[in-house]
């Protein structure tokens, strides 16, 4: 602890001191803060993953900010990226200067928020309700300092099968469906019961797997699986146990289709009528599109986005940019991330990638709300509208250091024994069980 | 090592020392020619053969003892991944860990793999290599052929394995189920899924191993197979009896590093589902320990246990490596007892054989030279 926090120390000096020398340098010219210049140039080092929609943006940056050379790297996926940024956060070298980080591992950057620029000394408080608020909340520590800027949001909405709905004599149209299962009031309980009229019509499954339902349950909960203090809130947690009931009973009646997670059969089981209805926070909308495609389907395979979420707005993923304390640049590095999260950016990024903006003014711009591929493929659906107001009224649940651990190897495998047959009582004590195993704080 | 190196540099030494003696003096200046060569000789001859060897412990020390030390400094103290070490706790992850039912489970599935993979694959090697060892045509052509799954990254291999294994869509499972047969669940249950990455590790290293075995049995004298031959014995016979005792160093080699590799095996299970939430299956049906390891290190951040994990299976493939390197001494010194005695008994006989003839061409040459 000690070593490193003198490390630290050292760097967060050695940055501040290469900042002082870069303004002193430059501070005869421009007052505003532009110390990189065509006499000064800076490389910027960024690391991203997935399909965040940035990468066009940076020419730009390039051009309008003569001096500056940045050097992007996207890894492929969430997961390769958080053991990257672990590793070097743990060897305390080699990060860059501008940092993307997940909803998920929010936890975790929150532990170590020390190693992250306050981004409060860079103008963060000018620009802060660029965001809708809850997610500048989940970007401030718990010693009010913001270490990061918002990208992209997942606002959850409800992805349903249009035809399979006529089959079933369900309504068929967005607003429609939104009413049937209760509108803003729309509960869990609406949601199960409709989907046993459902299977009662068919025969067939409602939703693909109870693993996302799951998620969305936890992520709308006040407090999920720890409480607000960082302690770990799972046993004796009674709103969390009535739902674990709730989703058991749905799995115990068949509801579940008991698909593989992101794996979806390779796609089969979007267009071979396994499944009605699917949670689709924003970014999810591609990954939809995608598996239907691989599959061999199209617009047609009947797939459509209603503006209804069972048990309130909840949220779930969404990335953000961060400048960690080892950037030899943090000013240039936060106002590269100031200029990639501008309304201007998002809307560039939604175009891009359909990740959906978490910045206001980008929202309700028209090149988001506006047709597009995404929104031709849901037959027409305003995706964009309805991602807008599903982002209202949600709010930051806190995330404990080990919330994604407790996701994907506590729950995840309770998840998938409800679907193969075991009942919830059991499943949630072999849950607890490997809770303990795992010794997890 | 040493005592190859000593011996040249003592009596140098000692000739040097009188020479000082006798002159009176330090300064050298008396008698510069000899001394400053002879010492640069002595010089020469005590430090550069430790000079021509240093590269490798330095770097040895470097990546392989430090990070060895270090890691057992780590886990002594409660090391968060992230935010670096905590307090010293002494032997407490070592002992956390021994009593970690996901612990003993990883170890349960990495000797179980291991299980399967090393002796069919030993067994296999053996044999493809006795057959390469015969007299083919295009003997190139097949020796390289089977080095060829060695060649492809595991990563590429596992991937095509993770696809043919598939639950549902499969080739695997396909072919069982056009033969009427029960598709089997090699990815959410303990023994399918072993034997599913056991068959990764044999593709990839039987014909590596093959290799290695068929140059220990081409340095096999050929005399011993001729004259048992001559004896009477068959092909099985002279493989059990000659070929494999022969092959006894070369066996160990493989046998130790079969056992390493097999005990690290981590690049496997980590690919074979990707989409799992958890690593090795859904309830860890086969979490391997290095992937516990890295679980531990990775996912839960918890750096100290991690290491100590680390050390215990250090500690555990050293024993099964000597364990392994007494079993086989004794294996293949004999197969079993009994090879070694008949070897004996073969060779003993060749001899007899040549006495034999020798005497008989000697009783000749003494007919040739009466008539």
């Amino acid at each position: 602890m000690k070593n490193s926090r003198h490390t630290k120390t050292a760097a967060a000096l050695a940055g501040a001191a290469a900042f002082a020398l870069l303004a002193v340098g430059c501070s005869s010219g421009a007052s505003s803060a532009e110390p990189a210049s065509s006499d000064n140039p800076v490389t910027l080092t960024v690391t991203t993953f997935g399909t965040m929609g940035l990468d066009g943006l940076y020419k730009q940056y390039e051009a309008d900010h003569p001096g500056i050379t940045i050097k992007a790297t996207n890894i492929d996926t969430g997961g390769n990226a958080l053991t990257d940024w672990k590793t070097k956060q743990a060897a305390g070298a080699g990060l860059p200067d501008v940092q993307a980080v997940e909803e998920g591992w929010l936890g975790q950057v929150m532990a170590v928020s020390d190693s992250f620029t306050d981004l409060g000394q860079y103008g963060a408080a000018d620009i802060k309700d660029r965001w809708v608020s809850w997610k500048t909340e989940q970007a401030t520590d718990s010693k009010d300092r913001v270490i990061a800027y918002g990208t992209d949001i997942g606002p959850v909405g409800l992805c349903y099968n249009k035809k399979l709905f006529k089959e079933a004599g369900l309504p068929t149209d967005r607003t429609e469906v939104a009413a049937a299962l209760g509108g803003d009031d729309a509960t869990w309980a609406n949601y199960f019961e409709t989907g046993k009229k459902y299977k009662a019509a068919t025969g067939k499954s409602w939703y693909d797997q109870s693993g996302f339902v799951w998620n969305s349950m936890v992520n709308q909960l006040p407090e999920g699986y720890y409480k607000a203090d960082g302690s770990l809130n799972i046993e004796g947690n009674t709103a969390l146990a009535e739902r674990w009931d709730e989703l058991a009973g749905g799995a115990a009646a068949g509801l579940s289709s008991g698909q593989t997670q992101w794996d979806w059969g390779k796609g089969k089981a979007f267009v071979d009528g396994s499944f009605a209805t699917s949670v689709c926070p924003g970014w999810m909308l591609g990954v939809v599109q995608g598996q239907i495609e691989a599959a061999g389907g199209n617009a047609d395979s009947g797939w459509d986005f209603a503006d209804v979420f069972p048990g309130g707005p909840t949220n779930w993923g969404g990335t953000f940019l961060t400048v960690p304390t080892t950037s030899k640049h943090p000013a240039e590095a936060a106002e590269l991330a100031t200029y990639l999260t501008d309304a201007k950016s998002q809307v560039a990024a939604f175009q891009a990638a359909g990740t959906f903006p978490s910045v206001t003014a980008a929202q309700t711009d028209p090149g988001v709300t506006g047709s597009n591929e995404l929104s031709k493929f849901f037959n027409d659906a305003p995706v964009g509208e309805i991602l807008a107001s599903r982002s209202e009224g949600v709010k930051a649940q806190f995330k404990g250091a080990n919330d994604s651990v407790i996701q994907e190897q506590v729950f995840g495998p309770a998840t998938i024994a409800l679907d193969k047959g075991t009942d919830g009582k059991s499943a949630w004590n072999d849950a607890l069980t490997t809770l303990k195993n795992l010794d997890l704080k | 090592m040493t005592s190859i190196i000593s011996p040249p540099s003592a009596p140098q030494q000692k000739h040097g020392r009188p020479d000082a003696e006798s002159t009176g003096a330090p300064s050298s200046g008396n008698s510069p020619r000899p001394s400053l060569r002879a010492k640069f000789g002595a010089l020469d001859v005590k430090v550069s053969p430790y000079l021509y060897i240093a590269p490798f412990f330095i770097l040895f020390a470097l990546v392989g003892l430090f990070p060895l030390v270090y890691t057992f400094i780590v886990s002594i103290n409660d090391w968060d991944l992230l935010s670096g070490a905590g307090d010293w706790v002494g032997l407490e992850n070592y002992v956390t860990e021994l009593t970690d039912p996901y612990f003993w489970n990883s170890l349960f599935n990495t000797f179980s793999i291991f299980l399967l993979s090393a002796i069919p694959q030993l067994i296999a090697a053996t044999f493809i290599a006795a057959i390469l060892d015969q007299n083919l045509r295009a003997k190139t052509f097949w020796r390289m052929s089977i080095l060829l799954p060695y060649v492809v990254t595991p990563v590429a291999v596992t991937l095509i394995f993770s696809s043919a294994f598939d639950e549902k869509y499969g080739l695997i499972n396909n072919i069982l189920q056009l033969l009427n047969l029960d598709p089997v669940a090699w990815k959410s249950e303990v023994f399918p899924s072993h034997i599913a990455i056991a068959s990764m590790v044999n593709w990839r290293w039987t014909g590596y191993n093959a290799l290695i075995l068929l140059a220990a049995m081409q340095a096999v004298p050929r005399e011993l197979h001729e004259s048992a031959a001559l004896d009477g014995a068959g092909a099985f016979r002279r493989f059990f009896s000659i070929t494999l005792p022969g092959i006894r160093p070369s066996m160990i080699f493989v046998i130790i590093t079969a056992t390493v590799g097999g005990l690290q095996i981590f690049t496997e299970p980590k690919l074979f589902n990707p989409s799992s939430s958890t690593l090795g299956g859904p309830n860890r049906e086969y979490q391997t320990t290095v992937l516990y390891l890295w679980d531990l290190a990775f996912n839960r951040g918890d750096f100290g246990k991690a290491s100590a994990v680390a050390w215990l299976l250090f500690l555990i493939i050293i024993l099964v490596g000597l364990l392994n390197f007494l079993i086989s001494r004794s294996i293949a010194s004999s197969g079993g007892g009994r090879g070694e005695k008949i070897g004996r008994a073969a060779r003993r006989s060749a001899r007899k054989n040549a006495q034999l003839l020798a005497r008989e061409a000697a009783q000749e040459n003494l007919k040739e030279h009466r008539s």
